[in-house]
């Protein structure tokens, strides 16, 4: 049986004052593309840099591959590419450079793969970082994670600064690697990336894992926003609307009423019974929207203390 | 106004640590004064005579004294004399951090986006460096009034205010020179380029004071007119017109860096070299500098040892010209025969030469060691550090590396000044003990190592904090070493210091001891390094 590409137990890093990382559970297998989903502050880079053993952890434990991230942070490192969530100074180095040396440090680069990254991305390699767009160092940031074609990849938010032209490239690329048998661990705090990409989502708020989901688990929570349009004259029957199970945020204007239906549509549509409805319009919400709801709902109960 | 308080907080530790240190050094210097000066008049004409001889040695960096029998005298030459250089480097990285600095930091642009003017973005960090400025210089002058009322004596306080005047002057003139130079140059040049001008302009001026040939350029000095003063010395005087020709230089200086900025692109120099053309390239260095442990860190950082080692070995040259220049006249003075007799162990020369270049070069060591490491925590605080170690590479390995990069600087300036002062030994017939020298110059290694790996150390635990400290630390050991005589400090507390430690290897040979000493805090601090860089959190 396949280890786990990364498992952690219990894992905590404590900041005091509420914040941190608590007892955080994961488990990503092998060739999973996972996508670990959160607003800014909520904990992603500090898991990314427990697994990179950047930091050491409080409580729990993590493993890449079966190796503990702090004592054989070394040999993890071997089997890793990391995009950090923001490039570090190079000064005068040329990109040719900045490659050269932090290839060197891993034993050295396939030449043919690096040039194959850079032309992929139109990264002109003979420019100083300095002058190098955010963008850019963050096409070189890509260069340098997938240079040595590691078996799992450890992505701190890796489209920012991207256009979307990269950011497609940067998909394609990704599909290659789990294609070739690589694991790719993925922060975001955009959807519509690990919408794409991911096979499942972890979301994480206030330090504490929310939930693990795959897409089909997310959709299943799916909710609908309802416009509807009645007659001219007709009295709106508001207040039934409003009692029905599953419906909520209703707004009344005019001959028009617009809510949200979780679940069946059965309570809405007893609840309209006698009433002359011209028009029902439904729309299913963006991903982002059932985050936002998702997050709404387990905020109270389960994020608020560490 | 805004603009004003903002540069103020922006500069805020800096005015608090130069005031910090100049309030420090005036109230040492001035309670030193009274316990090595004597109380008779009888006294202290010995002590003035005894300084007057000491300050010949000197003479390059800090003009002779005025009346050092006298604690105003006294505190001229030995803190006044000494803040020239200070607040001149205070000036430059201030300016140049305000103009370039902040350009990179993005800064600048939010403050003229905000819908200020570029010439009263200008004016506003010039008032509020010359606000800076006048505080620290006021902090000199009160740790003096302090100092001499610790003695039982007055001073007056109007005297120690126009001390003040002029060494904020000073500071602020050369405040506004950087930030015209830095009109003109890359962010990554400004500091370069201004020290590299300031350097000239500082030797023209010191170096007039030996080299006749030199008196007709030190008009261009702006340390030629802050030396026209010394307010503190009986007889002295503020010479107005010296400082408000300081002050009109910094007027004009800031005015034409106004006009500059106007006419130049944020983040680019007024004068950018035209770039050509060319094809983008998508491969990978393939130098084998890049390959090879250390070497990469060495050649990384090729230009600024190449600074380093040519400026040293100049330097040292100069110190040898210097000492033929002092010595020889002195030698000829039949009264000064007991005070060689007493101090000067064997060869007068190399007594000479091995304790003001080795005592200046000590320095400039101790320097070079500190801005490695603020290099480390530069590359901790800016994330460098994280993606290294996203590498398969342990911490131990990158602190090791580290120190072995540092060593292998240190060995090429040292060896490179050794050389120079060597040379230029023989080409003026100063008689030099190779071996000696050779050992000197290559103890200049342990000590910067000392430095390096106390700084390793504090940049393993708390990097933020630990070019503040170290310098701290390398003041402290400086003025250990020279008022730990004065104060009558144990012995062992003025071991601690590692200038102490590197005794006096040109007369005396290797202190095998301090050499001991210091391989032992090497050693104990590669460990301790290694140990805390392997436990703490990067990036946090």
């Amino acid at each position: 049986m396949d280890v786990a590409a990364i498992r952690t137990s219990k894992l905590s890093k404590n900041y005091g004052l509420g914040r941190g990382l608590f007892d955080l559970d994961l488990h990503v297998e092998q060739q999973e593309v996972f996508g670990f989903l959160g607003p800014n502050g909520a904990g992603k880079s500090t898991t990314i840099r427990c697994l990179m053993g950047l930091i050491r952890p409080t409580a729990g434990a993590a493993q890449i591959f079966g190796l503990d991230c702090v004592h054989d942070y070394v040999a993890v490192k071997r089997k890793v590419g990391y995009i950090p969530g923001e490039m570090p100074q190079f000064g005068s180095l040329r990109g040719s450079e900045v490659v050269a040396y932090l290839g060197a440090l891993r034993g050295g680069a396939d030449l043919k793969r690096v040039r194959t990254l850079a032309e992929r991305f139109n990264l002109d390699l003979s420019r100083r970082y300095r002058e190098y767009s955010s963008g850019n160092k963050q096409k070189l940031a890509i260069v340098l994670a997938f240079m040595h074609q590691p078996r799992l990849l450890i992505l701190d938010e890796p489209t920012s600064g991207l256009d979307p032209l990269n950011q497609q490239e940067f998909f394609a690329l990704l599909s290659e690697a789990r294609e070739g048998g690589s694991t790719v661990f993925l922060s975001s705090h955009i959807l519509s990336e690990v919408e794409r990409m991911c096979d499942r989502v972890g979301i994480i708020r206030a330090g504490r894992l929310v939930t693990i989901a795959d897409l089909d688990e997310l959709h299943a929570i799916r909710f609908h926003h309802v416009e509807l349009e009645f007659a001219p004259g007709t009295e709106l029957p508001v207040k039934a609307i409003r009692s029905a199970a599953g419906v909520e945020d209703v707004v009344a204007a005019d001959d028009t009423v617009s809510c949200i239906v979780k679940g069946s549509f059965e309570p809405l549509l007893d609840a309209l019974r006698g009433s002359t409805v011209t028009n029902l319009v439904s729309h299913e919400p963006s991903l982002e929207e059932i985050f936002l709801e998702y997050y709404r709902e387990a905020a109270p109960a389960k994020a608020m203390t560490p | 106004m805004a603009a004003y308080l903002l540069a103020l907080r922006l500069g805020r530790w800096g005015i608090a640590g130069f005031g910090a240190v100049a309030f420090l050094v005036t109230l040492l210097q001035s309670v030193g004064f009274y316990q090595i000066a004597g109380r008779t008049q009888a006294e202290r004409q010995a002590f003035g005579r005894s300084i007057s001889v000491l300050a010949a040695q000197f003479s390059v960096i800090i003009p002779l004294p005025t009346r050092p029998d006298t604690v105003g005298g006294y505190v001229q030459w030995r803190a006044f004399g000494f803040f020239a250089i200070v607040f001149a480097i205070w000036g430059l990285a201030a300016a140049s951090g305000a103009m370039r600095g902040d350009e990179e930091r993005g800064i600048v642009q939010a403050l003229l986006a905000s819908g200020l003017s570029r010439p009263r973005m200008i004016a506003a960090r010039v008032a509020a460096f010359a606000t800076a400025a006048i505080v620290a210089a006021l902090a000199a002058s009160t740790g003096l009034l302090v100092g001499v009322a610790s003695g039982g004596e007055t001073f007056s306080a109007v005297t120690a205010l126009e001390a003040a005047a002029a060494l904020a002057a000073l500071g602020v003139c050369c405040y506004s020179l950087t930030l015209l130079v830095a009109q003109f140059t890359s962010a990554r040049n400004t500091t370069a380029f201004a020290g590299m001008l300031f350097l000239a302009l500082f030797l023209i001026n010191s170096l007039s004071r030996t080299f006749d040939e030199l008196l007709r350029w030190r008009w261009l000095s702006p340390f030629h007119y802050y030396d026209q003063s010394s307010p503190l010395a009986p007889g002295g005087t503020l010479d107005v017109r010296a400082t408000l020709l300081l002050l009109g230089i910094a007027v004009a200086a800031a005015s034409l860096a106004a006009f500059a900025f106007r006419y130049r692109d944020v983040g680019s120099p007024l004068i950018a070299l035209p770039t050509t053309a060319r094809r983008p390239s998508y491969e990978m260095s393939r130098s084998p500098v890049w390959r090879v442990p250390v070497v990469r860190d060495l050649y990384e950082r090729r230009f600024s040892l190449l600074v380093w080692t040519v400026g040293l070995s100049a330097l040292g040259a100069v110190f040898v010209l210097l000492t033929k220049a002092i010595v020889k006249p002195l030698l000829a003075i039949p009264e000064l025969a007991p005070y060689f007799a007493i101090f000067v162990n064997g060869n007068i020369y190399a007594s000479f030469l091995g304790f003001i270049w080795f005592g200046f070069a000590q320095l400039l060591m101790a320097g070079f060691a500190i801005t490695q490491v603020a290099r480390w925590t530069a590359e901790d605080s800016d994330g460098r550090l994280e993606l290294v170690l996203s590498s398969p590479l342990s911490r131990p390995r990158v602190v090791v590396e580290r120190l072995i990069v540092l060593t292998f600087g240190a060995l090429v300036i040292a060896a490179a000044s050794g050389v120079g002062v060597g040379l230029e030994a023989h080409s003026q017939s100063v008689d030099l003990n190779n071996r000696r020298l050779a050992e000197a110059s290559l103890m200049l290694v342990p000590f910067t190592l000392v430095f390096g790996t106390v700084g390793a150390l504090l940049a393993s635990r708390i990097p933020r904090a630990t070019v503040g400290i170290l310098g701290a630390f390398a003041f402290a050991s400086y003025l250990t070493v020279q008022l730990g005589p004065i104060f009558k400090l144990p012995a062992w507390a003025q071991d601690l210091s590692a200038f102490k430690l590197f005794g006096q290897p040109l007369t005396s040979g290797v202190d095998q001891t301090g050499l001991a000493i210091m391989l032992v805090i090497v050693l104990v601090g590669v460990v301790a390094s290694a140990v805390v860089m392997e436990r703490r959190d990067i990036g946090a």
